[in-house]
């Protein structure tokens, strides 16, 4: 036998363990059912929710000082999704995209876990009890010159914190808020007697931009851009928009005209818009006097108007006070400028003089203990201002930071903080208008402790100050205080809202510190004007531990995950800098490192850096591991923020400007090739159209001459009917199944099913479909953030998401190989300047580009598995559980977009995981998460349709026309984007597609698409308002086909 | 033998395992039907439904209004069960009995832990299934989870996969199905549709002594319902 079983090769025995393992394994493969689990009930059910049903509260945003209203969905106890409230006085329901990552704020996996102190320069975990008795024995001596600082924030909180300071004997707060505009706030203050008006662009005839980016963090953007929006609607009526500046921002991309000067000119242009003297010189502003002599006749033609000014150059106040002037003498304030409908919320803000102030005491010794909540003066603070060092000099330090910051690193305790999400408070909504805040759910680390209550704590355990606090918690302290106590502050949780005024803080005028006067501008050395500014997206580094602004294209450079120096092309060609060239920016006060982005709208004697990256860890942090079952905390802002790019605060001198503001237009800097490069992670394919016809525009004129024939930037091939077709005549429900299918049939081949009219489910009579306004969109990029959030799409750009096999570390990577998972994207267009030289006018166009929803769709017919079809209702949709990953369909789609996950971005045991605990906690459950090898893309958010239905069919009932909208529309600060049935002529929808301007992209394609744009309206200057120095340029570039670069 | 010579089998194993797996897939065999785990609790729902003829949306109290089942809280069964102790007197329900499996629930509740229940019908993640949709439309309970008040340890009755879902939405759905696959006798369904039927979100467990009412049969209107892809998976 065994010599039988030799001959065989395998012996029996070998062979039955070998067949053994071969079952095993089939079975394992093949017959393994559905993984089950466990269901575990509540113990006792909540009385306000229903499983599967998504509760809805009311609360206030606290990622800037404006306070929008929010509304936030949560799902069996977990906060899932933000909007804004469509009742609150300042947002209106709309929401920025800072605002909508709040929630990655909250779910940070990088936050403390409970409260740590420093032992022998060494953190480790301790008790509350611990951490508070420490904390209490440093209080128990003098701390007459402690200093508390807080991130600003409208509300009780601030007159709370004082009044504990005052029980320990310390001096009120310092209410910090780093990205305000100062200057314009004093000047504010002094002229119109408010911190911040309501500036009414609808009313004004002509809107001029002296550096204020109004679009984009400066003041309360997300109304200020509604308004915008508005005026910009107006089309024919609306008013033009002049933008003046070194740098061209997103605010200054929506400007029909750029007046580009040379930073630190802006007083002189102020003061001669203000009508005292002759144009100033060209070779002081770099622009030709014609030019300012047109914008004054124009603006005192154009009454009313609107001029704003936010400079950053150390006359920032005094350019600010000349527009100010500027003004009340052409009778604009009570018209465009409204401070009766104040937005109260900047009341009571620190001058940064204070701040400043504050620093130097710590430094001199001065200050026995420190407070800092919620702001990060380690990272914003110029290096050479050695925040560091100054705060090294107190002698016990104390962090309520959620999470592990510059600051925090340089404390002693960290007393983790709850997330605004998490915890009670309100805010000054409006002027009359008090906006609650409240816990939304449970706090995700029960170790966590919000700082009110901490510092209640704190006082009844000294006996000084034990009496002055009788209330047991902070909400009941709120509660106390709120006009009608309990019953209108419950009733006011339901709208988030009450009227009522909470008393602001008196507002200190900023003391003039001339002694820290940062000096002007032309007297730095170096070639080259430095513009530092805050990210539109990050700020000036809140968000930067959140990977979805990380992962949210620079709205002006569709940069991910990097840093960069914006230089202008002619520069870049004059130093022989490419793209993605390493340059090394010098500065009196350090140097930087950074890949190169040329950029046209950026003067050729000026670099511009934007602030919000490089944080660092002081101490060494190993690099994080996301194998790892445990990783240490994450010092330098967080496994997402650290050693990202650069920080663009390095280069500044310590120098202010009247107002103590930190001065971000300060100096001058040297930039020089260090022969590196690297290629910046971005998601643009070209910045140029390419004669493609995406982005279209009209002039007002074509506007008024009626519909005219296509723009001739359009270059249109093949045979398609050029004129475009009104409404949505899609022939979905003929080709999807039956005419296409078998033509000649009398029946057309077979029974059209759901596609068929008679059908008794009624599907195909509905149309979804939307608009997209293209004078309304600003490229702002909410849109994005809200479509993350809502479809649970993964961020790819994490160094360590890149591939196992030649893993590459490099942030961003995966986004350089186009592995961006952005449904909704927006592509930003540069149409005029075809040869990129400075003087040439050039015109942006934004467009929100995402599924068409095409009704005779290029991918649906390549599928060889029938995972992409068209539904009856018009929607093109995506079956992930029969994809197979062929990418057939992104090849055959003309819009590009179609993505595919290359890894596992959804699976939690991958590296590659983008959700990683608790993260995950946000995902909408409504939505699945796409595994390895999917193709995914824009839904036009089926899930809301269907729970729409859902809810219909409950109430026994119909769809109400425009009753739910997609998440991209509901978050868009221009309302630019529309949603609903094309089919039934009561949604707005069906309107907004007839509309005179209404165009599909790439129709001469035949795809017939149901996402409809309406052209952008432009308001071109004419000759003598451009007139541009150096060449004779034509005075309608803007209307020159864009050449190929 | 040679090592080499060894694993000669391999390559032919694989590919029995490849069209093992073809096979299995096709065939239906990866559902879970039939599977029976042993709860922590052995909850009968003959006794609660049968005998006591409780209604399924008492304990699974958002099965019409959400597109979860609900599950009942361990306080909802001590609503009963604070009362309803492990020790049962003699009485016409049956003789003096010890329920160790009340015992059990009622150590749950004193030390405020949820009962880990096994979760027997699952559609994978990428199914979007509205109960709320299926129960207003008058499919009952059984008709996709089996006679469950017979059952006295619940186990998976249909298949769950996507064909079987199908075939109904399809072929259409009648109140006179519903009420067969709940088990009632076919002469019973007249009365039961026209009273029990009458209330948007009933559920259909046969209760002794059915009220009488106006003998006209059930809906023999056929329910069609969406069939495409979208409609339950996004």
């Amino acid at each position: 036998m065994s010599k039988e079983s030799r001959s065989t090769g395998v012996r029996r025995r070998e062979f039955l363990k070998v067949l053994g393992a071969g079952s095993a394994a089939v079975a394992t493969a093949a017959c393994v059912p559905e993984k089950t689990g466990k269901l575990i009930p509540y113990f006792i059910s909540p009385d306000e929710t229903v499983p599967g049903v998504s509760t809805y509260y009311a609360t206030s945003c606290r990622e800037c000082a404006a306070g929008c209203g929010l509304i936030v969905e949560t799902r069996d106890g977990r906060a899932i999704k933000l909007e804004g409230n469509p009742d609150h006085p300042v947002n209106h329901g709309a929401l920025c995209a800072r605002g909508q990552a709040a929630l990655q704020g909250l779910y940070n996996p990088d936050r403390f876990r409970g409260p740590m102190v420093r032992q022998n320069g060494a953190w480790k975990s301790a008790t509350w009890d611990e951490a508070l008795a420490l904390v209490g024995q440093h209080l128990g001596g003098t701390n007459a010159g402690g200093i508390f600082l807080n991130q600003h924030e409208s509300g009780s909180f601030p007159g709370f914190v004082d009044q504990w300071l005052g029980a320990f004997g310390m001096r009120p707060h310092l209410s910090v808020d780093d990205e305000v505009d100062h200057a314009s706030i004093e000047a504010h203050r002094r002229a119109y007697g408010v911190a911040w008006p309501r500036f009414a662009f609808s009313e004004a005839h002509l809107i001029v931009s002296i550096g204020a980016d109004f679009l984009e963090g400066w003041g309360a953007s997300v109304p200020q851009q509604l308004e915008f929006a508005d005026a910009r609607a107006k089309l024919e009526s609306a008013p033009r928009f002049v933008y003046v500046g070194a740098r061209r921002s997103l605010t200054g991309l929506n400007a029909d005209q750029w007046i580009p000067c040379t930073p630190g000119s802006e007083l002189a242009i102020a003061n001669f818009l203000a009508g005292r003297g002759a144009a100033p010189d060209e070779r002081v502003t770099g622009v030709r006097p014609e030019v300012l002599d047109a914008l004054r006749t124009e603006l005192q033609a154009a009454k009313p108007s609107l001029v704003l000014s936010g400079v950053t150059t150390s006359d920032a106040l005094e350019v600010a006070t000349a527009v100010a002037a500027l003004n009340q003498s052409l009778g604009n304030v009570g018209v465009t400028i409204r401070p009766a409908d104040a937005y109260t919320a900047f009341d009571g803000i620190s001058p940064m003089s204070d701040v400043v102030d504050a620093v130097e005491q710590m430094r001199a010794g001065q200050v026995p203990v420190a407070f800092i909540r919620g702001t990060n003066p380690a990272h914003w603070l110029p290096k050479s201002l050695d925040f560091a060092g100054a705060l090294s000099k107190v002698p016990f330090r104390v962090s309520f930071s959620p999470v592990p910051d510059e600051t925090t690193e340089l404390c002693d305790v960290v007393l983790p903080d709850y997330h605004s999400l998490e915890s009670w408070g309100d805010a000054q909504a409006a002027r009359g208008v008090i906006g609650v805040q409240q816990p939304t759910m449970d706090a995700v680390f029960a170790n966590t402790r919000p700082t009110a209550d901490v510092l209640i704590a704190l006082a009844k355990k000294a006996p000084a100050a034990a009496g002055r606090f009788a209330a047991p918690d902070y909400r009941t302290w709120l509660i106390s205080r709120f006009p009608g106590g309990e019953t209108a502050f419950t009733a006011a949780l339901a709208r988030g809202m009450a009227p009522g005024t909470i008393a602001a803080r008196p507002a200190s005028a900023a003391a003039a510190t001339q002694m820290r006067r940062a000096p002007a501008l032309q007297t730095t050395q170096g070639d080259f004007f430095l513009v530092v500014y805050p990210s539109s997206t990050l700020g000036t580094g809140r968000g930067a531990n959140k990977p979805w602004l990380l992962e949210l294209p620079d709205p002006v450079q569709k940069i991910v995950w990097s840093s960069w120096v914006e230089l202008h092309p002619d520069t870049a060609a004059r130093l022989g800098i490419d793209r993605g060239d390493i340059v090394e920016v010098k500065t009196a006060s350090g140097s930087v490192r950074a890949p190169a982005m040329p950029f046209l709208g950026v003067r050729p004697d000026t670099i511009a850096i934007a602030l919000g990256y490089g944080h660092r860890a002081r101490g060494s942090v190993p690099a994080f591991d996301p194998k790892a079952s445990a990783n240490p905390v994450q010092w330098g802002y967080g496994r997402y923020a650290r050693g990202l790019g650069i920080n663009a605060s390095d280069l500044l001198p310590a120098g202010t400007d009247a107002t103590g503001q930190v001065v971000l237009t300060a100096t001058r800097a040297t930039i020089a090739k260090t022969g590196d490069h690297e290629t910046l992670p971005s998601t643009e394919g070209s910045a140029r159209q390419h004669g493609r016809g995406i982005a279209q525009a009209l002039t007002v004129e074509e506007l008024q001459r009626g519909a005219g024939p296509e723009r001739e930037e359009h270059e249109l091939v093949g045979d398609a009917s050029h004129a475009f077709l009104p409404g949505l005549r899609s022939p979905v429900a003929a080709d999807a199944q039956g005419i296409l299918g078998a033509p000649t049939a009398a029946d057309h081949g077979k029974d059209k099913g759901l596609y068929s009219a008679d059908d008794p489910r009624k599907m195909s009579s509905r149309r979804w479909a939307m608009t997209i306004d293209l004078a309304r969109c600003t490229g702002c990029s909410a849109c994005v953030t809200a479509c993350y959030a809502e479809n649970n799409i993964p961020t790819v750009g994490a160094p360590w998401q890149n591939a196992t096999v030649f893993a590459d570390q490099k942030p961003g990577l995966n986004v350089t190989r186009g592995r961006e998972m952005n449904w909704l994207r927006l592509e930003r267009y540069y149409e005029g300047a075809p040869d990129g030289h400075f003087g040439e006018e050039f015109e942006t166009r934004f467009i929100p580009m995402l599924c068409q929803h095409c009704g005779n769709a290029p991918c649906e017919p390549v599928c060889p598995v029938y995972a992409t079809y068209h539904s009856p209702d018009g929607l093109n949709v995506q079956v992930y559980n029969r994809c197979v990953g062929t990418r057939y369909c992104s090849n055959g789609c003309p819009y590009k977009v179609r993505y595919f996950n290359w890894f596992g971005y959804g699976e939690p045991d991958r590296k590659q995981y983008a959700f990683p605990e608790p993260l995950n906690w946000q995902l909408n459950p409504d939505v699945t998460v796409r595994g390895k090898g999917v193709m995914e893309k824009c839904t036009m958010c089926v899930q809301r349709i269907r729970e729409a239905e859902n809810r219909a069919t409950l109430e026994q009932r119909e769809l109400v026309p425009d009753g739910f909208t997609t998440s991209c529309a509901a978050a868009c600060p221009s309302r630019a984007i529309t949603f609903g049935d094309a089919a039934d002529p009561a949604w707005t929808v069906t309107q907004l597609a007839q509309d005179r301007r209404a165009y599909h992209v790439f129709e001469e394609l035949n795809t017939f698409t149901a996402v409809v744009y309406l052209k952008k309206v432009i308001h071109p200057a004419s000759e003598a308002q451009t007139a541009p120095a150096g060449a004779a340029a034509s005075p309608d570039t803007t209307r020159r086909p864009a050449g190929a670069r | 033998m040679t090592k080499r010579r060894k694993w000669t089998a391999i390559p032919g194993l694989a590919a029995l395992a490849v069209g093992a797996v073809l096979l299995s897939a096709y065939s239906g065999a990866s559902s879970s039907q039939g599977s029976s785990p042993v709860q922590p609790i052995r909850f009968p729902h003959t006794v609660h439904v049968q005998k006591l003829g409780m209604n399924c949306l008492y304990c699974h109290y958002t099965a019409n209004k959400s597109m979860d089942p609900g599950l009942p809280a361990v306080s909802t069964c001590m609503g009963c069960h604070t009362i309803i102790g492990p020790d049962r007197p003699a009485s016409d329900l049956g003789p003096k009995r010890h329920s160790v499996e009340i015992e059990k629930l009622q150590k749950y509740a004193a030390s405020n832990k949820p009962i880990p229940w096994i979760r027997i019908h699952k559609v994978p993640e990428y199914v979007h299934f509205p109960h709320m949709r299926h129960v207003n439309a008058g499919v009952t309970c059984q008709t996709c989870h089996g006679q469950i008040q017979n059952m006295p340890q619940v186990y998976q009755a249909e298949s769950l996969n996507m064909g079987w879902c199908v075939n109904c939405h399809v072929s259409g759905y009648t109140e006179q199905q519903g009420l067969e696959a709940a088990g009632y006798p076919l002469a019973d369904t007249a009365i039961i549709a026209a009273t029990a039927l009458a209330a948007p979100g009933a559920t259909h467990a046969p209760v002794d002594g059915a009220p009488a009412g106006p003998p006209s049969g059930p809906s023999a209107a056929r329910k069609y319902a969406r069939y495409d892809c979208a409609n339950c998976h996004y």
